[in-house]
């Protein structure tokens, strides 16, 4: 079995247990609409950790997902409040500012050699910046934030018949895009490559300025996505709207399976650690913890997932370069 | 039975006709675009809706005083002084109720998060929810929806931008003039200089104080304001930007007001480190720490809201709706109880008894 498959069908034994765990022990939590209402509250984090997926497979990371989510949410907003922009044109304004960010991100790590870290927490900066000098201000100039009154958006945050949110539908699309993305195009075997070992992926050929540059712009893409899930729910933006989204977008990818050093995991993986969070998450608010001991469990379940994670990678790499030292032995022998 | 009905129509009627009246300058001042400009003209219909008994009614499934009823409260910040004693408010008053299950839900400071508690509520069945919300604008599509599916919410402090059963309001604007108005009289005729310590940008309570003490400032102009800064709440971020302030501007600063007492505590302390002990320092809530500070000489004042009796006050409007056949989800205006602000200074802080401290 294939040391990805085994890592995703462990993480979709822990997801489960937890469910098993939460279905037998509380009646409100195995009921069709928490089901629903649980799966719309993956889709924002859900769709964002698609976009960080993509950051981290080529062993980078994505820190200001969560700000240009928040910067596209408002720039969208402002547009709304202050301009009389047809929809089309004010989505398309916050589609161009995502993209912006996102080439920021790429051109600042690939061309100008700053490491993820470090270069995606300071734009992260650079947006949070933005969203304030964005924000909608009251007559005495103070920041505030307004309700927006649109059928369109507010129609967004709908449901079909069955109570399915149209946000959960389109969180699972940009999953399976994705997916096919990373396992069915060069671009996406790109990704692997340069996050697998760099050297050899530029020795191959490919470019890291591109496949960097390429992985930001898509996460800013699910960026846009998620900022109009998240309009779609609220109807309204806050200086703080996106604060927060990028760790809980990360901690999703971990659990997953994706490596933070590089070169492992898919959208498939991340759809898991999404849920397994949100399961969590949900289900212990059903016990009634206050939230003290409600932030220590959640943290506790992540840093134990984290630690096996490493663990894992720590065995399976042993039994790679063991395999590999008796597949050596024997062509030696014989 | 159908006398307990009419009595619950009745005393929602009052509570509506009264409350609605009472609270239409405040939605005119606070309410913001359109529904600013419309704002009186919709108090004098929903009076007049319910005068004429037009109260729309709905088929009334549970009973109160014996059918298991789950209520859940989402502050906006359960561990900190306001969202505690909101909380042991509503616990207080719903013990009497002992098929009832109360539980508290933190919003951590995440309007985001509280919402995504609203939903999480709806779908668990709860009867009845309080909200004290961190963001008015944010939380507004979620309590319509849970207004829609048949749950009363009752908001406390801060409500949403929409219609719904009922707000016991905290009257930030007024407290922020109030307070305004105590600097102006301190510095009397001569006027002198304010510093602002601001909550975090955004936040629906500061931009209520903020703009109930520019009303003030605006009447006093021998009063300047030197500089405004955000403290983002916090005791420690405002003791920085008072040290700031202070190395600035030094002697000319005569005042500062903060959007809440832990700022106003920090500003104090920095003010006390650096030697400057005639500053006049008012924070706005009330807890009991700033109540200390006061009766030490640390701050000046600040503006008391009782927590305890609000949120009591919100635990009874809710019981009285579960218990009535009125559809809340058809308001057009949301009835809003009005809690006055109190300022308190050392002259009046021995008032307030231990009990009420919190």
């Amino acid at each position: 079995m294939r040391q990805e498959t085994l890592r995703r069908i462990i993480s979709f034994a822990l997801l489960v247990i937890l469910l098993v765990i939460f279905s037998a022990t509380s009646d409100t939590f195995l009921t069709a609409n928490n089901i629903m209402n649980l799966l719309r509250e993956c889709s924002v984090v859900g769709t964002l950790a698609i976009g960080v997926t993509m950051c981290i497979i080529t062993g980078g990371n994505d820190l200001s997902c969560g700000a240009l989510l928040g910067l596209v949410s408002m720039v969208i907003a402002n547009l709304y409040h202050y301009t009389a922009f047809s929809l089309e044109l004010i989505l398309a304004v916050g589609l161009l500012t995502a993209l912006l960010g996102g080439l920021l991100n790429g051109i600042c790590i690939s061309v100008l050699k700053i490491p993820d870290f470090v270069a995606t927490l300071s734009t992260g900066m650079i947006f949070t910046g933005l969203i304030y000098l964005f924000a909608i201000r009251n007559e005495s100039g103070l920041i505030t934030s307004e309700t927006i009154r649109n059928e369109t958006i507010a129609s967004w945050g709908g449901s079909f018949g069955n109570g399915l949110y149209y946000s959960t539908v389109v969180f699972f699309v940009v999953a399976i895009i994705a997916q096919v993305y990373l396992k069915h195009t060069k671009s996406g075997t790109y990704l692997y490559a340069m996050g697998a070992n760099r050297k050899s992926a530029e020795y191959s050929g490919i470019s890291f300025v591109k496949t960097k540059i390429t992985a930001f712009m898509i996460s800013a893409g699910t960026a846009f996505i998620g900022a109009l899930l998240l309009l779609g729910r609220n109807r309204a933006v806050e200086t703080a709207t996106g604060t927060g989204l990028e760790f809980q977008a990360i901690s999703a990818t971990v659990i997953g399976g994706c490596a933070f050093s590089g070169g492992r995991g898919d959208a498939i993986g991340t759809v898991i650690g999404v849920l397994f969070m949100q399961v969590l998450r949900n289900g212990i608010l059903k016990y009634n913890f206050s939230t003290q001991t409600q932030s220590v469990i959640s943290g506790v379940v992540i840093v134990v997932m984290l630690i096996f994670d490493a663990y894992y990678n720590e065995y399976m790499q042993k039994k790679t370069t063991k395999a590999s030292a008796v597949a050596r032995e024997k062509k030696a022998v014989n | 039975m159908r006398a307990k009905r009419l009595m619950a129509a009745l005393l929602a009627a009052l509570c509506v006709m009264g409350l609605t009246a009472c609270s239409g300058a405040a939605n005119a001042d606070n309410a913001s675009g359109d529904e600013a400009a419309s704002a009186d003209g919709e108090v004098q219909e929903a009076v007049g809706e319910v005068v004429e008994g037009m109260i729309a009614t709905k088929e009334v499934t549970v009973n109160p005083y014996t059918d298991e009823l789950k209520i859940g409260f989402i502050p906006s910040n359960a561990t900190e002084a306001n969202g505690t004693a909101w909380g042991e408010g509503i616990r207080e008053e719903l013990s009497y109720w002992p098929n009832i299950t109360y539980n508290i839900f933190d919003g951590e400071m995440n309007a985001d998060k509280q919402s995504q508690l609203v939903y999480d509520l709806i779908s668990q069945d709860y009867d009845g929810i309080i909200l004290q919300a961190y963001n008015s604008s944010i939380l507004a599509a979620a309590v319509e929806d849970a207004e829609a599916a048949g749950i009363p919410v009752v908001t406390i402090n801060l409500g949403a931008d929409t219609a719904y059963a009922g707000h016991v309001a905290m009257t930030d604007y007024e407290a922020g003039y109030a307070i305004g108005n105590k600097i102006s009289e301190a510095l009397g005729e001569e006027g002198g200089n304010v510093v602002v310590i601001q909550a975090t940008p955004g936040a629906t309570r500061g931009e209520e104080l903020e703009s109930g003490f520019q009303a003030s400032m605006a009447e006093h102009p021998e009063i300047t304001i030197l500089d405004e800064q955000t403290g983002e709440w916090n005791m420690e971020k405002a003791n920085t930007v008072m040290q700031d302030f202070l190395t600035s501007y030094g002697d000319e600063i005569d005042a500062v007001f903060c959007h809440n007492d832990q700022m106003a505590e920090g500003a104090g302390v920095a003010c006390q480190n650096l030697g400057y002990n005639d500053i006049i320092i008012w924070g706005a809530n009330g807890e009991s720490k700033a109540l200390e500070y006061i009766e030490q000489g640390i701050i000046t004042g600040t503006v008391y809201t009782n927590c305890y009796d609000q949120g009591a006050t919100a635990a009874r409007l809710l019981m009285m709706y579960l218990g009535s056949n009125i559809d809340t989800s058809t308001f057009t205006q949301t009835p809003v109880i009005k809690m006055p602000p109190i300022t308190v200074d050392s002259s009046n802080v021995a008032n307030i008894p231990q009990e009420d401290r919190w």
